[in-house]
């Protein structure tokens, strides 16, 4: 109750500020007129009576500061005036000011942005209900344990596990390639059937009408030709046409009724495969599921692994093929590989930016040094009429206060457009639902740093300012020589920023180094105007060898004949050739020769104009014929890895090999030649071309006719004489007229763009463009810290100076006598940060293994930071050897 | 007029109370109403005078509203609300049993110990 009447008090006293402050003058001048009055009545002449009355009383001013020390508000009354105060003398000092509020926004603006990062790419990347609880239920075969694999469940199983006690909720989907054939060409379309549950499983409402529900497969009913369409796919194919929904598309002769579209950033089975449109799913449509799980809360990872290994134990014994030989379950939650991939590169990042936070505190600390020897005279008179310590320290902070909220400003501005760079250079390495958005966490962590940077770089040189030396300030007119503990403080500032910035000028050479090694890697083939296009073989098509054979062999062809095209070949192996999708990795055998342990090969199966089209040199021997390219059996090309690490004497040709892996096996969706699996005789060696990532050396590799061995799949490697794009439609065209209802996949990749998209590339590009960005903007900081310490001591010295000057000091050495103490605090930095960098090493090689830390990069990035800083020394400096000696001696 | 007296630290406030609670008033009269009663002996400094009202208003213990004085002024008249009343009834107790302690200390003679 009386905390309430409180309340309200200072409510009016802050809100009605000038209401209450002229009603307390009212009441106190009434009361001087009563009390005046009173005086009169006992006899008091007029006038005499109205003195007294004021004197009696005291001056209102001091009456009504009274009133808000009795309410206790007198504190916040002087703060305000401490705000009014510190923004007049910013404006008054409006260079300084301008430098520091842009060096805090430099540093604010660059944490912020990788704290959003963070934020957005690990911390909230996924809009989906109850997201950190939702798993990939991934199980490790014990043979391969390096890869997590997922496993598919019958209807029953699937049934039977989604009664796991762990388990909040469950989804199944697969995905399947569709084809639309309402179009003049048919386009290959990513279909996801997904359990009906979906919308509740996943919380997110469609963007347009509405998502999958249980009644489109209601039991006992038909279900229904539903589909909702991926974000991606409407804007593509349909030109995000808001009037999308109640049409009809037609997937495999079938005709969809489109319900819904989703919002942007549901892109749910990107961890397999993105999708194109979702499809309630039921048993006939699709035979197997993938399950997706939502583990109640509190639900540890051990307790859902324990139990669900007792489930999946059982499901083996009914359907082996679907399970490794021996294997555990580990669960893991969806934004893991994402954590494993990135989580170091945004910690490394993070720290960089701090250290890049700290240089501009640094920097403000400088300004406000040099700025506050100028106000010596003023601190020097506030303390002698009687103000605390306290509240000139309090008048200083206030003012670095509003310095560095004024940058956080600037800075989250900034960031907002920093944070995206990662997200659009480095797309893969990022949940796609991830999205940059400036939010509450993000804007109070802004917040708080500008308090603590506030702090952090007024605190020192407010607690130094606020012990004036009264009678020396005030009894000297001209400014006094700089005080010994402000200088000391001063270098080691300087020092320090220098040293920072080596370190993180060293670990942008390192990375740009590290960034050159990769694009400069020998690939051993040409990637420029190659195109790899995905061909689908209808299953039902061409059971058999010769005639499947023969028809990829009509496609090939077909396109050769397209006039900007250079050469064509069949090929299926990894786009760029890196694992694990570089052929097989799988064994091979030598005829006559008995070995201890398993050899292993990277067997591509191509056509033999292969090396033509991507430029890789025939060493020695041939290239089979078109004949034996037919016939698939009998002969191979090897690879010169391959050919020194077995024959090293170089007679490798004429030998014969075979691979187990290249036997029928099986499957209805392949079909192999006769004799696949059997001796082949080694009829040329190629050059090496990288076929295990840009890092790794090249593997021994086997090349055999594509025909001995092929899938429901093929792809054909394309050379033309321009960008590849441009003659899409007219390869599209080409595989149509062989076959009116042959496709291609709809994305295709040039093969330069998709070395861009090796991890170690892109991951690199990131590191060198984002370290080269921070390293460049602590260098302009650093460099401005220095400049303005050089010309605050000029001016400081200007009378010395001057006199110097008068009895003949040469300009040259004015000059020198001005930088040499700020060039030897720099020479003491690099020094520093040269020890920094020796001894963060290690750990950065470990964080950042492409990293190139090579002496020469450490020997530039000293030239470069000397340089630097001699420039912008020696740039003020010219203006003390300009000065006038006359002039200067007559000021004073 | 007898010999004045200094107002002894913190007595002050429950004065007030005490002047306000006999019926509404302005600052002045407050100032007048305990003086009169007083009989003049006790000289209250006019500065801490309304330092002392504004704490008491803040506290919630009294309640200003602007009014007519008795010539026609506007002035600001103080009544008491009833979280003051409850103030002055313990302020007051508490007093009592001080001046009580106080008195019987000061009123002891070397026989009765």
């Amino acid at each position: 109750m009386i905390f309430l009447a409180q309340l309200r008090s200072w409510w009016n006293a802050l809100v009605h500020r000038t209401r209450i402050d002229d009603e307390i003058e009212a009441e106190l001048q009434f009361h001087i007129e009563a009390h005046t009055q009173q005086l009169i009545d006992t006899g008091v002449p007029p006038r005499e009576a109205e003195r007294r009355a004021k004197i009696e009383f005291g001056r209102v001013d001091v009456q009504k500061e009274k009133y808000r020390t009795a309410i206790g508000l007198q504190p916040l009354h002087e703060i305000g005036g401490d705000i009014r105060y510190g923004f007049r003398s910013l404006y008054k000092n409006p260079g300084v000011s301008i430098v520091a509020v842009l060096s805090l926004a430099l540093g604010i603006g660059a944490t912020t942005a990788i704290f959003s990062l963070i934020y957005a790419a690990l911390l909230h990347p996924f809009p989906y209900a109850g997201a950190d609880r939702i798993v990939n239920p991934a199980i490790i075969d014990e043979t391969h344990p390096q890869v997590p694999t997922w496993f598919a469940l019958t209807p029953s199983q699937f049934d039977s596990l989604s009664k796991a006690n762990s388990i909040d909720s469950i989804i199944g989907f697969n995905l399947a390639g569709l084809t639309t054939t309402d179009n003049d060409l048919p386009e290959d379309v990513r279909a996801t059937y997904v359990t009906s549950n979906a919308s509740s499983f996943f919380g997110v409402p469609a963007k347009l009408g509405r998502g999958i529900q249980p009644f489109d497969v209601a039991k006992g009913m038909q279900p229904a030709n539903v589909v909702v369409l991926d974000y991606k796919f409407w804007k593509s194919k349909y030109d995000s046409d808001p009037k999308i929904v109640g049409q009809i598309l037609q997937l495999n002769h079938e005709n969809y009724t489109i319900i819904g579209v989703m919002p942007k950033r549901f892109t749910f089975t990107h961890t397999v495969g993105n999708a194109d449109v979702y499809i309630p799913w039921t048993s006939t449509r699709f035979p197997h599921l993938l399950p997706w799980i939502k583990l109640k809360p509190g639900v540890s990872l051990a307790t859902a692994n324990a139990e669900f290994q007792s489930f999946l134990d059982r499901f083996k014994q009914e359907t082996p093929k679907h399970f490794p030989s021996s294997f555990h379950v580990s669960v893991q939650p969806i934004i893991e590989p994402y954590v494993h991939r990135t989580g170091r590169t945004l910690g490394l990042l993070f720290a960089s930016v701090i250290v890049l936070l700290l240089i501009g505190c640094a920097n403000c600390s400088i300004l406000l040094f040099a700025r506050g020897e100028s106000r010596q005279h003023e601190f020097a008179i506030r303390s002698a009429i009687g103000a605390s310590r306290f509240r000139i320290v309090r008048q200083l902070l206030i003012e670095s206060l509003a310095i560095s909220c004024a940058g956080a400003v600037i800075g989250v501005a900034v960031s907002f457009w920093l944070a995206d760079l990662p997200l659009r250079l480095m797309p893969d390495a990022f949940p796609q639902e991830a999205a940059i958005t400036i939010n509450l966490p993000i804007l109070a962590f802004s917040v708080g740093l500008a308090l603590i940077t506030g702090l952090l770089f007024g605190l020192s040189p407010a607690l130094h300012l606020s012990r004036p030396n009264v009678s020396q300030t005030i009894q000297s007119t001209a400014r006094v020589a700089g005080i010994s503990a402000s200088k000391r403080t001063l270098n080691a500032l300087i020092g320090g920023q220098i040293a920072l910035t080596f370190v993180l000028l060293g670990l942008a050479g390192a990375a740009i180094a590290g960034f050159m090694k990769i694009t400069s890697t020998q690939l051993g083939y040409d990637p420029h105007n190659v195109i790899v296009v995905g061909i689908p073989i209808k299953q039902d098509l061409k059971k058999n060898q010769v005639e499947r054979a023969a028809y990829i062999g009509q496609l090939r062809e077909r396109v050769a004949a397209v006039p900007s095209v250079v050469s064509v070949s069949v090929a299926n192996r990894g786009i760029p050739p890196s694992p694990p999708f570089d052929g097989m990795q799988a064994p091979f055998e030598i005829l006559g020769e008995q070995s201890s342990q398993e050899q292993h090969a990277a067997i591509s199966l191509v056509s033999p104009e292969y090396f033509a089209t991507l430029k890789i040199p025939l060493l020695s021997g041939r290239v089979w014929d078109q004949t034996e390219n037919q016939r698939g059996d009998f002969v191979a090309v090897i690879n010169q890895a391959l050919a020194q690490r077995y024959w090293p004497k170089g007679d490798a040709i004429g030998h014969q090999i075979r691979a187990a892996s290249l036997k029928d096996d099986g499957s209805p969706l392949s079909a192999t030649s006769p004799q696949s699996g059997e001796w082949r005789q080694i009829v040329g060696i190629v050059a090496d071309s990288r076929n295990n990532g840009l890092e790794q050396p090249t593997t021994p590799a086997i090349y055999v006719p594509y025909t001995t061995f092929m899938w429901n799949y093929t792809q054909l490697f394309i050379r033309t004489t321009n960008s590849p794009l441009a003659s899409l439609r007219a390869i599209r065209t080409a595989l149509h007229s062989v076959n009116s209802e042959q496709r291609m996949r709809a994305e295709a990749d040039e093969l330069e763009e998709g070395l861009q998209h090796e991890p170690v590339w892109a991951q690199q590009r990131l590191f060198s463009i984002l370290f080269s960005f921070f390293a460049c903007f602590a260098l302009v900081l650093a460099l401005m810290g220095l400049a303005s310490t050089v010309s605050f001591a000029i001016a400081r010295r200007t009378n010395e100076l001057g006199i110097r000057m008068a009895l003949g000091a040469q300009r040259s050495h004015i000059v020198w006598i001005v930088v040499r103490t700020t060039l030897a605090t720099v020479a003491s930095g690099i020094i520093v940060g040269l020890l920094l960098n020796l001894s963060l090493e290690r750990v950065l090689r470990h964080w950042t293994p492409a990293n190139v830390a090579a002496p020469w990069v450490v020997a530039s990035v000293t030239l470069l930071l000397l340089a630097c800083a001699t420039v912008a020394c020696l740039l003020p400096a010219r203006r003390a050897a300009n000065i006038d000696p006359m002039r200067t001696l007559r000021c004073d | 007029m007898g010999k004045q007296v200094d107002l002894l630290q913190g007595t002050l406030e429950i004065l007030i109370l005490k002047a306000v609670s006999l019926g509404p008033l302005h600052g002045y009269g407050i100032l007048l109403r305990i003086q009169q009663i007083s009989g003049g002996r006790l000289e209250i400094p006019q500065g801490s005078f309304y330092i002392a009202l504004y704490r008491i208003e803040h506290k919630g213990w009294i309640k200003g509203e602007w009014g007519e004085s008795e010539n026609n002024r506007k002035a600001k008249f103080y009544q008491l609300t009833p979280a003051g009343s409850r103030q002055l009834k313990s302020e007051a107790e508490k007093w009592s049993q001080m001046t009580d302690v106080v008195n019987a200390i000061l009123s002891a003679t070397p026989e009765q110990r």
